[in-house]
């Protein structure tokens, strides 16, 4: 019951009844970790699906997510004390030259409702930052690119990661306005999302499988 | 017909003597690019702000004549003098909006003056300025009433976005959504002061530039355009009409989810009817019939940049094929003619509106 509560409160973006009702799971001795997978991630996919069908726009997208991060900062401690890992961890950025913010911040939020830890480098990053932010527990880089003037430096940028010898390590996703599943594979990506839901989605393949390719 | 009669007979959805072309937006790179096939004397590609006064005046007088070279119908003038800049990196407009600059695009919106009621009740809006409308004057004291004079004037979204920030934006429309009304009702005060100036100096056809939609879906659910962004362009197209212009609608990307409430908002013309956000000419002109003039569709993402002249040629006469007939058709690229573009391709452009577009044999 308290999980289709927080379910629906997640769609609605009440961060303090979300709040009130993590702390009843608690109270009815739900673990941390069934509210995240049951509760928060279980909503997000709602979320997500209702995004990709039109049913909600991005206003919505960004209500659901403060209210998930609301939920998340209550939970990520009890989370990490008992040990659980997350997801994976992926370093996601806009790429040089392109200062737009709002589907990356999508993207990262869409991560997170799956589990996932995001480094976010940021707006207009360099490929020598990307590569900065890769160690060897990252698996995944998302990059995106609004405009057609700058898709090319995420061409570029995995040019840099394939110069500093961690193209082999890694799984790059790339998405946004200025890019095509056709520019994904003709640049060497290993993954095209149209969405932020979409790329959450491709985040959890590519995370699941040390040979997974998604085109 | 000249230019301004030819535009003015499109966007009432008649046939002119044949279709008009129009240039929304070109940025310094094609100027220069295809100013190259018909002057000398320019200089590099750089930044307009960046460019000495010899510099400026050379790229503007080629900005005019590639209007007249080539034939093109409509010129688009739009606000400048508005910004100063802040340091290399940032310029800020006379709303106290912040721009990072940038050598891939336009400048971004990342300082917001106004994010909250209580920035708003410090905060005191601009005034329009007629200085600020050179642009308009020099374009109709060279093109002497033989090409339609187009402005483009940010609506209510992207007006109040840059005032408030887009996420911060989107929250308050949940948040505190008399905020939201009363800095729209602040941003028409201004547009409807600034059409009195352009009135004056003779516009032909106002622009309501305000993108609102990315290449999947708008940027905001149909109701919330209904109630925070809608109702304040609309009384923009209502004040133009009044004063005797055309009004045209500008925005990227999927409309849609939106078309209905555009049709019904008095629009007399659609732009930039990108391709690769669904909005297919023959598609779109079947949808909204002799209601709505056309204006773009040519492709600037791949085809402009990448495609060969005779691929562009094969574009417009497909474009002139699928939604010229019966007029309300104006070739004009899918968005504006930005750096990546090839100038032959503009060119190829051009010159097939004028190879294909004829409507009768005089």
């Amino acid at each position: 019951m308290v999980l289709a509560q927080l379910l629906e409160t997640l769609y609605k973006g009440d961060q303090k009844q979300i709040v009130e009702l993590v702390r009843q799971a608690f109270d009815a001795g739900m673990a941390p970790e069934t509210v995240l997978k049951e509760g928060l991630i279980a909503g997000m996919d709602e979320v997500g699906r209702k995004f990709q069908a039109g049913e909600i726009y991005i206003p919505h997208m960004l209500l659901a997510a403060r209210a998930m991060h609301a939920a998340l900062d209550i939970l990520k401690p009890l989370l990490v004390e008992r040990g659980n890992a997350p997801a994976g961890r992926v370093v996601l950025g806009t790429v040089k030259g392109d200062h737009h913010d709002i589907g990356k911040n999508l993207v990262a939020t869409m991560l997170e409702g799956k589990g996932f830890e995001v480094i976010d480098v940021g707006i207009d990053a360099p490929p020598e930052k990307f590569v900065a932010a890769v160690d060897e527990t990252v698996r995944i880089v998302a990059m995106s690119a609004l405009l057609s003037t700058t898709a090319p430096f995420i061409g570029e940028t995995i040019v840099a990661f394939e110069q500093a010898a961690l193209r082999e390590n890694i799984k790059i996703m790339v998405g946004g306005g200025a890019v095509t599943r056709e520019f994904a594979e003709r640049i060497g990506a290993d993954a095209y999302g149209a969405d932020a839901a979409a790329a959450a989605g491709l985040a959890m393949q590519l995370a699941g499988s040390e040979d997974v390719n998604q085109r | 017909m000249n230019g301004k009669q030819r535009i003015l007979t499109a966007l009432a959805v008649r046939e002119a003597d044949r279709v008009p072309l129009y240039i929304h937006g070109i940025n310094e790179g094609p100027i220069i690019g295809i100013g190259n096939r018909i002057t000398d004397g320019l200089p590099e590609v750089m930044d307009f702000r960046e460019m000495d006064d010899s510099a400026k005046m050379k790229v503007l007088d080629t900005l005019f004549l590639i209007h007249e070279t080539f034939e093109v119908d409509g010129f688009s003038a739009f606000e400048i003098g508005h910004e100063t800049p802040v340091d290399d990196l940032h310029i800020q407009d006379d709303f106290g909006v912040v721009y990072a600059l940038s050598e891939f695009g336009l400048p971004v919106a990342k300082g917001h003056p106004v994010k909250d009621a209580s920035d708003l009740a410090q905060y005191t809006p601009p005034e329009p300025s007629r200085g600020h409308l050179l642009l308009l004057d020099l374009a109709r004291d060279r093109f002497k009433n033989e090409k339609a004079l187009f402005w483009l004037m940010r609506g209510a979204f992207v007006r109040c976005w840059r005032l408030m920030g887009m996420e911060n934006m989107m929250l308050k429309m949940f948040d505190d959504p008399e905020f939201v009304h009363k800095v729209a009702r602040m941003t028409l005060r201004y547009n409807l002061a600034q059409l009195e100036l352009l009135v004056e100096a003779g516009l032909d056809v106002l622009v309501v530039e305000d993108d609102i939609a990315d290449k999947n879906f708008p940027l905001i659910a149909p109701e919330q355009f209904l109630e925070f962004v809608n109702p304040y362009n609309r009384k923009i197209v209502d004040a133009a009409h009044a004063r005797g212009l055309k009004v045209v609608r500008h925005s990227d990307g999927n409309l849609w989810p939106l078309m209905d409430i555009l049709l019904e908002s008095g629009y007399d013309g659609l732009n930039p009817l990108e391709p690769q956000a669904g909005m297919a000419l023959e598609k779109v002109k079947d949808y909204c019939g002799k209601r709505l003039c056309l204006l773009g569709n040519i492709d600037c993402i791949d085809l402009l940049p990448d495609g060969t002249p005779q691929q562009v040629d094969a574009a417009v006469a497909q474009a002139i094929e699928d939604a010229g007939k019966g007029g309300g058709l104006i070739i004009c690229s899918s968005n504006s003619l930005h750096p990546g573009v090839d100038p032959d391709n503009c060119i190829a452009m051009f010159e097939a509106t004028r190879k294909y577009g004829r409507y009768t044999s005089d």
